[in-house]
């Protein structure tokens, strides 16, 4: 295996007596689009900004490409990032604004010019040179603070929440022209975001942070599939997945799942017999519960119905428990009525009580 | 209910013009008065039309009376003030928006406190401890350049002397020029600097290059609102100042006023409008300046 474009090892941050983050081991490889995902005070954007060199490491190794750079200063390690807020040099020109690296550089006017020629081709903005930031519209500012960063040709892109501040229609445009941006120049790309369909739709690995640690960190479909935690299972997919107490209860032959609110479910192929009688946790995507008519599990009092066309979310009262159901098609079904479910045993994840996934 | 409020605003419209055109002219008029008077071959207190004009006026100002060297030594002292009131202020301002220093907001307050203390009460104090260095200054300096030491003293001095002016101008106007640019950092995103060391730039490129174009609006309202106001300020020059040819514009301008065998209203009036003329014109320069500082930060 090739040598990882960055590798986390230990990193640890503090500010004052808070710990903000915990011992973080994490390697991003070569081209690869990794993104830092948790809510918000996670410690996602401050581990961005000590990979920037923006804010120090109190310990552990940060290596870039087989070289520890803890103490490079950050013009020097070959990184260049987009900032939230762009941070566009409101008194310079689109065309300097890309330029800036280079001309503090002394690099000739000529080959300046030639760059941000290429680069703002590249991005659209050929028009658009001779505005300033605060003439143009939100996506190509985007596009200047990308440009601003692409023209050093840098080992690693960082972007700290770069689509935040767009709106909801914009932001799926300018998810799709980062992911063709990364097709095209292959760089390696750090993304920080607390938005998890950011995470899906574009990472080629995800990173989920909570509290200053990693709590999983895998391909998007594999964090999808197998969540190794219930905070995971509750952060990555949308709608959230349905996380129901319980205990586990049968014999040596076969296992079911009782629900406090009181209905049981069985479980299948799985070798549970150790575990009879421990409370856990069932986990259970929303499309994974379905309306039926036979092989009925449990009925459910429809609280609220959400009819989108192509899916129906069904939010349904089971005792104490709330089930969301995302139902394919469009169900006129009335609040207050009962609706019949059926579950897909072979999707169910089990946790223990600390909320550790239970595999076997 | 459109033709309702279309007859009411009318109405209004009207009369908001009338209150507005009477106001104009009510704070208008004595300018008026004294751009007419200055030019007046016949000058009366009242306000009338020059019976002739001449610009005898302008000419005695700056032959006969010392017109030349009060206006020279007004601009040199409160130029020098708003120089060093934007430097000042503009670094200051900056440590005082970034800082996270437990004492940040007690001196925040504290030189507020200094800027709303009537400068009049503190005069005789103020003048002791100018006077008390002006005394050691002049040990330090009397036997270094010795018969130049008169020279010397006008232009280092604490007392009677365009130094002591000049720093005394500077601080009074510094609390407001801080406050003015320690907000107008604080609306810029420390983002702009962060972006500026990743793109490779030096502590000092960093400065010049984004932070004062960025801080431009800012300083430039710091230093207008510095030059109004020390150009305006009379009790300093006043008490700080006794050699005749180190005498401003205000203080030529308030002796002329005094004298007892005559009142020259037309010398008055040149004067008058000789020492309104920079003030104008630094406002014009930073109007633009002034409107975008205080309606919030950077755009774009």
């Amino acid at each position: 295996m090739t040598t990882p474009m960055i590798q986390l090892s230990g990193v640890r941050k503090s500010f004052g007596s808070a710990e903000i983050i915990k011992g973080v081991d994490i390697a991003v490889e070569d081209g690869e689009f990794t993104v830092f995902v948790g809510p918000s005070g996670c410690g996602k954007s401050t581990l961005l900004r000590m990979i920037a060199g923006l804010e120090s490491i109190d310990g552990g190794d940060l290596v870039l490409n087989g070289k520890r750079i803890n103490d490079v200063p950050p013009d020097q390690r070959g990184i260049a990032m987009v900032f939230q807020s762009y941070a566009l040099y409101p008194h310079m020109t689109v065309a300097q604004n890309i330029g800036f690296s280079l001309d503090l550089k002394k690099v000739p006017k000529a080959e300046i010019a030639r760059e941000v020629g290429r680069v703002s081709e590249l991005l659209q903005l050929s028009e658009l040179l001779d505005r300033r930031p605060a003439e143009l519209s939100g996506g190509q500012r985007q596009r200047v603070a990308i440009g601003r960063a692409i023209i050093k040709q840098p080992r690693v892109i960082l972007f700290d929440e770069p689509l935040s501040n767009l709106d909801a229609a914009l932001r799926v445009q300018m998810r799709a022209e980062l992911q063709k941006l990364h097709q095209e120049l292959k760089p390696t790309i750090v993304y920080v975001t607390h938005d998890q369909v950011e995470a899906m739709t574009m990472a080629t690995r995800i990173v989920v942070l909570n509290k200053g640690k990693v709590e999983q960190w895998d391909t998007p479909i594999e964090l999808y599939n197998n969540p190794v935690n219930t905070f995971v299972a509750g952060f990555i997919g949308s709608p959230r997945m349905n996380l129901v107490p319980g205990t586990i209860i049968g014999d040596a032959t076969g296992q079911s799942f009782k629900a406090n609110a009181g209905w049981t479910t069985r479980l299948d192929n799985r070798s549970l017999a150790g575990a009879i009688g421990q409370s856990v946790t069932l986990g259970m995507r929303p499309e994974h519960i379905q309306p039926a008519i036979d092989n009925v599990d449990l009925e459910a009092t429809i609280a609220i119905v959400e009819r989108l066309g192509a899916e129906t979310y069904l939010n349904l009262r089971n005792g104490d428990d709330t089930l969301l159901v995302r139902a394919q098609g469009d169900l006129a079904l009335a609040p207050g009525s009962t609706v019949k479910l059926a579950l897909n045993h072979g999707a169910f994840h089990l946790f223990d009580q600390s909320g550790r996934a239970i595999t076997g | 209910m459109a033709g309702i409020s279309e007859k009411r605003s009318g109405a209004y419209t009207l009369l908001a013009y009338v209150t507005l055109i009477v106001i104009s002219i009510f704070c208008v008029l004595p300018f008026v008065w004294m751009a007419l008077a200055s030019i007046d071959s016949n000058v009366q207190l009242f306000l009338k039309w020059p019976d002739s004009v001449t610009f005898d006026h302008y000419t005695k100002v700056f032959a006969e009376e010392n017109g030349v060297r009060w206006f020279a030594n007004s601009l040199f002292t409160v130029l020098s003030a708003t120089f060093i009131v934007m430097v000042v202020a503009g670094l200051g301002g900056y440590a005082l928006s970034r800082s996270k220093a437990w004492w940040k907001q007690p001196f925040l307050y504290a030189i507020l406190l200094i800027r709303v203390l009537p400068s009049t009460a503190l005069l005789v104090p103020l003048y002791k401890i100018l006077l008390t260095a002006n005394n050691g200054i002049g040990t330090v300096l009397r036997p270094l350049v010795g018969e130049h030491y008169r020279f010397v003293m006008q232009l280092f001095g604490f007392i009677d002397g365009y130094l002591g002016l000049i720093i005394v101008l500077a601080t009074g106007q510094l609390p407001l020029a801080l406050w003015i640019m320690k907000v107008f950092f604080d609306g810029v995103p420390k983002d702009y600097e962060e972006a500026a060391i990743l793109d490779g730039a030096t502590l000092v490129q960093r400065i010049r290059r984004v932070l004062i174009p960025l801080a431009l609006p800012g300083l430039a309202a710091a230093g207008l609102f510095a030059f109004m106001s020390a150009w305006g300020d009379f009790l300093l020059p006043l008490i700080l100042l006794s050699s005749p040819e180190l005498q401003t514009l205000p203080i030529g301008l308030f002796r002329a006023f005094l004298r007892v065998n005559e009142i020259d209203y037309g010398l008055l009036a040149a004067l008058a409008t000789i020492y309104l003329i920079p003030a104008v014109i630094a406002f014009s320069f930073a109007r633009r300046f002034l409107v975008q500082t205080f309606s919030g930060g950077v755009k774009g």
